[in-house]
């Protein structure tokens, strides 16, 4: 299972030609990624590392299915890329560029809701299902395959925590970097409903970090009763208010965005707070170990009832 | 990037919206000549670019040359919540029969532009939207879709105006729409917006802020906002560095890892000194500037570099910090953890160097061992 990609996802990489795109075809096809085709205006029929490169998009559909693509170009080509892929029907776009403007990413986002299409970012890591495949930049290595579902805003703390959790022996289903924008494809709420529907996801770990509503609007999600244990960690907690950190998501204005409120939210809605990751891991252990004795009660029980 | 009153100002012009007329000056002998294409009475305007400037007394008027050449000496050089005023804005007197406010910004809950509008304007509407919430009339727009003006007339009915100005405030609010759009910008507010008694509808201020990812296409040169002389600098080399008061710098290779990093050097009981994010597309030479700029930071006396190679490159990375610790032999306790793509190149670069490296821990482990290495005092 796994959510929003898994072993059959056919992969396309707009960007192909690029320095990145030449890169990052290497660490998909060496993480065993189904990657079909790539995109370069241009420069249809060459080959980059063996995948085969079109002009267009509707060009690489006559000679193959996409069920998923990579956008990988300048953050001013993000807006055409992702509109050629939504007009050809891709399903699932993931805009890995960053300082994409805020216009074309609402356009885009729009957009992509009038037709039913899912977008991933821009300004993110992308997404991996680790074992099955990945739709990303990420170093597939750190990350490994089991019940934790992650979803989280920044790109590297995504890395760090899908790290974090392998080196403690806990694996994930699907690990979804949103993106650090303030406007963004998928948001929390988004990607919480496709691990509550997931079997393979047990635990959901979310990772927010100061600015912005996502995640005070996921805790109204999860208040209204959510079938997981979540447990979420807030970055941001040191950082002083009115300096944007980094991110341009990332800023505490006039007391609202502060991790304080965040977790107040998400404590609130159920959720199990984590100031370090520690305490994640220790919380995380707790809610696999309970699902496994729930499970365990349930087949005594049918077992008890001859079923 | 906030754009300053005049510049907003060009830019509504430019989408033809009526404006007071107006004419910005840098001196007191500017002042007095250029009055005359205004005429008395003026009011003179403090350019600044932070707000709540009418209540720090950034906003003068001026009836005859003697009191012009008083208010434009004491707005000239007057500091406004930290902002030195540079230059001001001597803008014709308008009759007033009504105050309105309208503004375009993108609500952060569906990532659709709004537009608000609202019969009390003049005043802050903020407050306004707070305590009289009734008072602010919002309407999404569709950025797929052209808006019409008959949508927005059909939205002004709620106002409560009269149906004859209807049409013209629609106008007005389409072409703000059209400004918001064409040049790229996150917030785009004209308060107020004035009816004179004649009639005519008229911008008398405004507030823009156009987007920084944007501001290349818009070919408008950024301004860096102030800071100390690290963190200018840190901007010009596109990193994104906050001075802080601790002794534990932080060099993050994404801006939740470093806050996050951060968040626990606080929760073991010590400061940090700095967040540095590198953002994505680390070279060598980005890598070596981040580093320099952490260790330049006062009171500084460990660096943690916390990086991941996904977008970038251990390599790379590793590189640029070698480079560094070969030129300038840092005395500060340095700790690199750093995973990811061309890991096991940029680990020798420094193992070479014998930097201690946190190759397969967490941060948090990482943590513990620099605030052990530097001690918790700041």
């Amino acid at each position: 299972m796994a959510i929003l990609i898994n072993r059959k996802t056919k992969v396309l990489l707009q960007g192909i030609t690029g320095k990145m795109g030449g890169l990052h075809t290497k660490y998909m096809l060496d993480y065993g990624v189904d990657l079909v085709a790539g995109i370069s205006p241009g420069k249809g029929g060459a080959e980059v590392g063996g995948v085969p490169v079109y002009n267009t998009v509707p060009e690489a559909l006559e000679h193959t299915a996409i069920d998923a693509t990579l956008i990988l170009v300048p953050p001013y080509a993000a807006k055409e890329c992702a509109i050629e892929a939504i007009e050809s029907g891709i399903k699932l776009v993931v805009i890995i560029s960053e300082f994409v403007p805020i216009h074309d990413t609402a356009y885009v986002k729009q957009l992509a809701i009038e037709r039913g299409v899912r977008i991933v970012g821009p300004n993110t890591i992308g997404v991996i299902s680790p074992g099955k495949t990945k739709v990303g930049i990420m170093p597939g290595s750190i990350y490994s395959e089991g019940p934790v579902g992650v979803v989280a805003r920044s790109g590297t703390l995504t890395h760090d925590i899908g790290a974090t959790l392998t080196e403690m022996g806990i694996g994930q289903t699907t690990c979804v970097g949103i993106g650090g924008d303030p406007i963004r494809g998928m948001d929390f709420i988004d990607v919480l409903k496709e691990f509550a529907a997931d079997e393979e996801t047990k635990v959901v770990v979310m990772v927010g970090e100061i600015g912005g509503t996502g995640e005070e609007l996921a805790a109204k999600y999860l208040e209204g009763g959510y079938p997981k244990p979540v447990i979420a960690f807030i970055a941001g907690q040191t950082a002083p208010a009115g300096k944007k950190m980094g991110h341009a998501g990332a800023i505490i204005s006039g007391g609202t965005g502060s991790s304080a409120s965040k977790y107040a939210a998400l404590a609130k809605a159920g959720v199990t707070v984590a100031k370090t990751f520690s305490e994640m891991i220790a919380a995380v252990r707790e809610a696999l170990a309970a699902e496994e004795a729930r499970k365990k009660q349930l087949l005594g029980k049918s077992q008890a009832a001859g079923i | 990037m906030r754009l300053f009153e005049y510049e907003g100002r060009e830019i509504f012009v430019k989408y033809g919206i009526k404006v007071s007329p107006a004419i910005l000056v840098r001196s007191v002998e500017e002042a007095s000549k250029a009055v005359e294409t205004v005429g008395f009475p003026v009011v003179v305007k403090a350019q600044v670019l932070t707000g709540g400037r009418g209540k720090a007394g950034g906003v003068r008027i001026a009836a005859n040359p003697a009191e012009l050449i008083e208010d434009t000496g004491r707005l000239l050089g007057l500091v406004i919540h930290g902002e030195k005023t540079e230059s001001v804005l001597l803008s014709k007197k308008i009759e007033i029969a009504q105050e309105l406010y309208a503004g375009v910004t993108f609500d952060p809950q569906n990532g659709l532009p709004a537009l608000m509008f609202s019969t009390s304007g003049g005043m802050d509407i903020e407050e306004v939207a707070r305590t009289t919430p009734e008072k602010v009339l919002t309407m999404h727009l569709a950025p797929t879709q052209p808006l019409r003006a008959f949508r927005i007339v059909d939205f002004l009915r709620g106002s409560g105006l009269p149906s004859d100005l209807l049409p013209k405030i629609a106008q007005v609010l389409q072409r703000l729409v059209e400004a918001f759009h064409g040049s790229d910008a996150t917030t785009a507010e004209i308060n107020p917006l004035v009816i004179t008694p004649q009639g005519e509808i008229m911008a008398i201020d405004s507030k823009m802020v156009i987007d920084d990812s944007a501001l290349a296409r818009q070919q408008i040169t950024p301004r860096f906002e102030a800071g100390t002389p690290l963190e200018t600098r840190a901007r010009k080399g596109s990193l994104n560095y906050v001075q802080l008061e601790g002794n534990i710098a932080v060099l993050g290779s994404g801006a939740g890892l470093a806050m996050a990093t951060m968040d626990m050097i606080s929760y073991y009981g010590a400061t940090p000194a700095c967040f540095l994010d590198t953002g994505g597309g680390i070279s060598s030479e980005k890598m070596a500037e981040a580093f320099r700029i952490c260790l330049a930071t006062p009171g500084v006396k460990g660096v943690l570099v916390n990086a991941f190679g996904g977008i970038n490159n251990c390599e790379w990375m590793g590189r640029g910090l070698a480079n560094v610790i070969d030129e300038d032999k840092p005395t500060a306790k340095i700790l690199v953890k750093m995973r990811g793509h061309s890991q096991d190149e940029g680990w020798k670069l420094l193992e070479d160097r014998n930097i201690p490296i946190v190759k397969f821990g967490t941060t948090e482990e990482a943590v513990k061992q620099i605030v052990e290495l530097v001690g918790k005092g700041a």
